[in-house]
């Protein structure tokens, strides 16, 4: 045994954490930690960290060049891009026709919402009466962005996630409007929250608008009002709160 | 052929395949797949497997990669854990014989160290594991290389190590603690 002031105590989260990320413990220990991994965001955070600290232990193997054929087979299994990525029409038919199917905005995007820990310039003293809500999605279903507007004031509060971060590509937001159009809102910030007051020409189709979508435009490109040239790569239904 | 990426460019190209960008994605490729060719082989020891679950990676890593978080974790560290889990998941269902490595040899050559040319390739973060795994018990700090290497379960190192399943546990839940406090201090 060592010297006992050299062992630190067992922090038993940490040591399961560890044992996790190893991948030492039976089916039935790890399926239970699995669970807690996947319920408990201060968890997964440990197994996480546990894999940062081990995989340098990785370092250590020979690197092995792979056959020619696994990246084939690798291209072959990859799902194709979206069509509705690639093709504005349909993506702006399926809308018009309506939106089944859609991610609704639930009170967890209100929720993700007020829990935005914006900077102080953006923390309203007094949050307008926001009416309508929306949570932008990635075709993969991953959140992208978190919307807020309220037609009363004009104000629009985006909150998006780091899904468009480091994209070169400059999002622009679309309203969709029930009859089947969409309206150009302007290019937006895809990395970090802001706001915007909507003028008169916009604020009632945003009123009316049923949802959001956003395109990546390239830099300096400005689509047509109607029409995105990029591709469209997050949508969300708005909802009332 | 290999190509180099810098961990920067690494994230960059995970980061574009998360959008969607085959070109970034087949970079990512490149310049990874003959490092996590070695975790899954380390493994699973059966080219044909190690190849197969390489293959099963790259999906991963393809429809996983927005996911990919590069202010939260380094992207070599991320492909390395889905490598290696997916080995693990393979070796423990079932599909894998192990029969290439001899046990002796295995634990043999886990126990080892780097040689002092692969120390010297190696970045801080390696240095610093290692020394910290020095500092344990030569036992702790060889059944957790095992255990990391291989994907074996405390019930296998202690059949190795011929103790008791609670001394193992013991061994390396301690060594885990230990490694923690050198590694975060």
């Amino acid at each position: 045994m060592t010297d006992p002031t050299d062992m630190p105590p067992i922090d038993d989260d940490q040591a399961l954490a560890g044992e996790l990320a190893l991948r030492v413990l039976s089916p039935a220990e790890e399926a239970a930690a699995r669970a807690r991994e996947a319920a408990e965001p201060a968890f997964a955070a440990h197994v996480e960290a546990w894999n940062e600290r081990l995989s340098s232990l990785a370092e250590g193997i020979p690197p092995v060049e792979p056959s020619p054929w696994v990246w084939p087979r690798v291209e072959a299994g990859m799902t194709p891009p979206a069509a509705a990525n690639d093709n504005g029409v349909v993506f702006w038919r399926r809308w018009a026709i309506g939106s089944t199917g859609l991610l609704a905005a639930s009170l967890a995007a209100v929720v993700m919402l007020m829990a935005q820990p914006g900077p102080a310039a953006v923390a309203p003293v007094a949050p307008p009466a926001v009416t309508r809500v929306a949570t932008l999605t990635l075709e993969s279903g991953a959140a992208a962005m978190t919307l807020a507007y309220d037609p009363g004031t004009g104000e629009l509060y985006l909150a998006p996630t780091d899904a468009m971060a480091g994209d070169v590509r400059v999002p622009h937001l679309w309203l969709v409007m029930p009859e089947g159009g969409v309206q150009l809102v302007g290019a937006i910030d895809g990395a970090s929250i802001s706001r915007h007051s909507l003028g008169q020409t916009l604020s009632g189709p945003a009123g009316q608008a049923n949802a959001v979508a956003v395109s990546m435009e390239a830099p300096g490109h400005t689509p047509g009002p109607n029409k995105p040239d990029g591709p469209v790569v997050a949508q969300g239904e708005l909802q009332q709160l | 052929m290999s190509a180099i990426l810098t961990r920067d460019e690494l994230a960059l190209a995970l980061g574009r395949t998360g959008q969607g960008d085959r070109a970034a994605f087949r970079r990512v490729y490149e310049a990874t797949s003959a490092k996590l060719l070695g975790v899954t082989l380390r493994i699973l020891a059966d080219r044909q497997l190690a190849e197969d679950v390489l293959q099963d990676t790259y999906l991963t890593v393809w429809r996983k990669a927005e996911s990919f978080d590069a202010s939260r974790a380094s992207p070599i560290t991320w492909l390395v854990t889905i490598a290696r889990n997916r080995a693990i998941d393979r070796l423990r269902s079932g599909a894998a014989m192990r029969t290439a490595t001899p046990i002796d040899d295995a634990f043999t050559v886990a126990d080892d160290g780097p040689s002092p040319a692969q120390a010297a390739e190696m970045g801080d973060d390696v240095r610093r594991l290692n020394d910290c795994l020095g500092q344990l018990d030569e036992r702790t700090g060889g059944a957790i290389r095992t255990a990391f290497l291989e994907g074996v379960t405390y019930d296998a190192l202690a059949a190795r190590e011929n103790v008791p399943l609670g001394t193992m546990k013991s061994w390396i839940r301690r060594g885990l603690m230990r490694l923690r406090a050198c590694l975060d201090t």
